[in-house]
C-alpha cells in the first residue's frame, strides 16, 4: 500500500511556495501548478505503485482541483480536461461537513486559517473567517456536482472518527470484494 | 451566426477553427473578459537561431519612434516560474508532462500580468515565441495534440504571427557560430543517440517540421529567415505597418 498526498512533489514546492507567499498566485496559475506537482507525482508515486499491483491511498486527488479551480473562476471544462491524463480512481471517497463543521475544527487546531485556504485571493471579504465561510461554501457546491458526475461515494464525515472508520472500511471491503480476490483468499494456499 | 453565404474562397483549413485574432483560442479565462481592448499582440516565433531576439528589438525601436506603446516579453520569463523551471531542467529529472505544465503556468503568469495589462492599456506586445513554442515541444515528444490545444485554450490569439524560417543546415550553422549546442535544443531527453550533433540535427528537423503543421491552423506568416538582418526586418515592418496603418498604406 502506498499513500500520496495533495501538493507534496518536491519539484512544484518551490514555485508553490514564492507564489503563496507572495500571494501572487492567480487563479490560473494556483491550477496550473496544482496540476504540475500532480503530474509529478502522478508519474513518479502513484503509477509505479498501481503497475506493482499494490493499492493507493491518495488524499485529495484531482476532484480537489476541480472544485477549487471552478470556484476561483476557472472554467469548469477546461479543468477537467487539463486532468484527462490522470488515472480514473478505481473509488472516491469525499467526506462531506457542513461549513461551520469544517470551520469550527480548524479554529480549534489552528490560530489562522491559510490565505489560499480561506479564499483570501478572490477578495470577497478581507475578514478571513468570513471569507473562508463563502469560498468553502462554494467550493461545497462544487463537490455536490461531482458526486453525481464522478460516482463519488459520500461519508457523512460529521460523526466521530470511529463512526466514519466503520462507514469507510464497509465501502472499501464492498469494492475490494466485488474487483479483487485479495480480501477473500489470504488463508488459501495452493497446492 | 449570419445566414450570409460564405465569401468567395470558401472556408480555409484555418478559418473553420474560428480563430479571431485578440481573442481567447478556446474557453479562455473566465473571470478575466478581454473584447474590445485596444492593444494588439505580435508573435515572433520559429525555431533557435533565426534571430527572434535581434528583430524583436529593432521592431521596438521603430514601433516607438513611431509613437507606439511598446512592451516585449519572452518564453520563460516569468518570475514565479523561472527559478523552478531552470532547476528542472539542470537536475533532468523531467518527464514531458511535467515539462509541458511547467511552461503552461509560466506562460498563464505571463499572460495574466504582462500580456493582458497591455492589450488593455492599448500596447503593441511583442512576444519572443508563443504557444506555438510550446506546442511544437510537447509535439515532437508525443505529447497528445487535442490535450495540448485544450491546455491552450486560455491564450490569446495573436493579431500576428510571424514565423522565422530555416533550413536546418543554415540553423547548425548559426548555433554553432553564436554558443554551440546545448542537451536541451538538442532533444538530448528523448535519447536517441550519444552523438549531440547527430541529436540536434534530427531534434531540429522534427521542430521544423511541427513549425510547418501548425502554419494553417493557426495563420503564420513565414518569413525566410535565412537573409540577412535588414531583410528580414524590412519584411517585418511593412507587414506590420500594413496592419496596424491599413491606410497609410494603400
Amino acid at each position: 500500500m502506498f499513500v500520496t498526498e495533495w501538493n507534496s512533489s518536491a519539484l512544484v514546492k518551490a514555485a508553490t511556495k514564492t507564489g503563496k507567499k507572495k500571494n501572487a498566485l492567480t487563479p490560473m496559475t494556483f491550477s496550473l501548478l496544482h496540476a504540475t506537482d500532480f503530474a509529478d507525482r502522478l508519474l513518479y508515486k502513484i503509477i509505479p505503485p498501481l503497475k506493482a499491483g499494490m493499492i493507493v491511498l491518495a488524499d485529495r486527488y484531482a476532484y480537489t482541483a476541480f472544485a477549487r479551480d471552478a470556484t476561483r473562476g476557472v472554467d469548469r471544462q477546461w479543468v477537467r480536461e487539463l486532468y484527462s491524463f490522470a488515472v480514473k480512481p478505481d473509488m472516491t471517497l469525499y467526506f462531506r461537513v457542513p461549513i461551520d463543521v469544517s470551520l469550527d475544527r480548524l479554529m480549534a487546531r489552528r490560530v489562522k486559517l491559510k490565505f489560499y485556504e480561506a479564499g483570501m485571493d478572490l477578495g470577497w471579504s478581507t475578514n478571513p473567517v468570513e471569507s473562508f465561510r463563502l469560498f468553502q461554501g462554494k467550493v461545497l457546491d462544487e463537490y455536490d456536482r461531482l458526486v453525481d458526475e464522478y460516482g463519488l461515494d459520500v461519508v457523512d464525515a460529521v460523526g466521530s472518527i470511529t463512526e466514519q472508520q466503520r462507514a469507510v472500511r464497509a465501502l472499501i471491503a464492498k469494492h475490494l470484494a466485488t474487483v479483487s480476490p485479495i480480501a477473500e483468499v489470504p488463508s488459501e494456499q495452493p497446492a | 451566426m449570419s445566414n450570409l453565404p460564405e465569401p468567395p474562397g470558401g472556408v480555409l483549413e484555418g478559418s473553420e477553427n474560428g480563430i479571431q485574432p485578440g481573442r481567447y483560442y478556446g474557453r479562455g479565462i473566465p473571470y478575466l473578459p478581454i473584447d474590445g481592448y485596444p492593444g494588439k499582440l505580435i508573435a515572433v516565433e520559429g525555431t533557435d537561431g533565426v534571430g527572434r531576439s535581434t528583430q524583436i528589438q529593432l521592431l521596438r525601436e521603430w514601433l516607438e519612434v513611431k509613437g507606439y506603446g511598446v512592451i516585449e516579453t519572452g518564453w520563460t520569463r516569468s518570475p514565479l516560474m523561472q527559478p523552478t523551471i531552470e532547476l528542472a531542467k539542470s537536475s533532468n529529472t523531467l518527464n514531458k508532462l511535467t515539462f509541458v505544465l511547467l511552461y503552461a503556468t509560466d506562460f498563464a503568469d505571463r499572460l495574466e500580468k504582462e500580456i493582458i495589462p497591455a492589450l488593455k492599456a492599448g500596447f503593441v506586445v511583442l512576444t519572443d515565441r508563443y504557444m506555438f513554442t510550446a506546442l511544437a515541444r510537447a509535439g515532437v515528444r508525443g505529447v497528445d495534440r487535442a490535450w495540448l490545444r485544450n491546455l491552450y485554450g486560455f491564450a490569446i490569439a495573436p493579431h500576428l504571427v510571424f514565423y522565422l524560417k530555416v533550413d536546418v543546415d543554415t540553423l547548425i550553422g548559426r548555433v554553432l557560430e553564436a554558443r554551440g549546442m546545448d542537451f536541451w535544443e538538442s532533444g538530448m531527453d528523448l535519447k536517441t543517440g550519444d552523438d549531440i550533433y547527430d541529436s540536434f540535427r534530427a531534434y531540429q528537423n522534427k521542430l521544423l517540421r511541427e513549425y510547418a503543421s501548425m502554419g494553417d491552423e493557426f495563420h503564420f506568416r513565414v518569413v525566410d529567415a535565412r537573409r540577412s538582418v535588414v531583410q528580414i526586418q524590412d519584411e517585418l515592418r511593412r507587414q506590420v505597418s500594413a496592419f496596424l496603418e491599413p491606410s497609410a498604406t494603400s
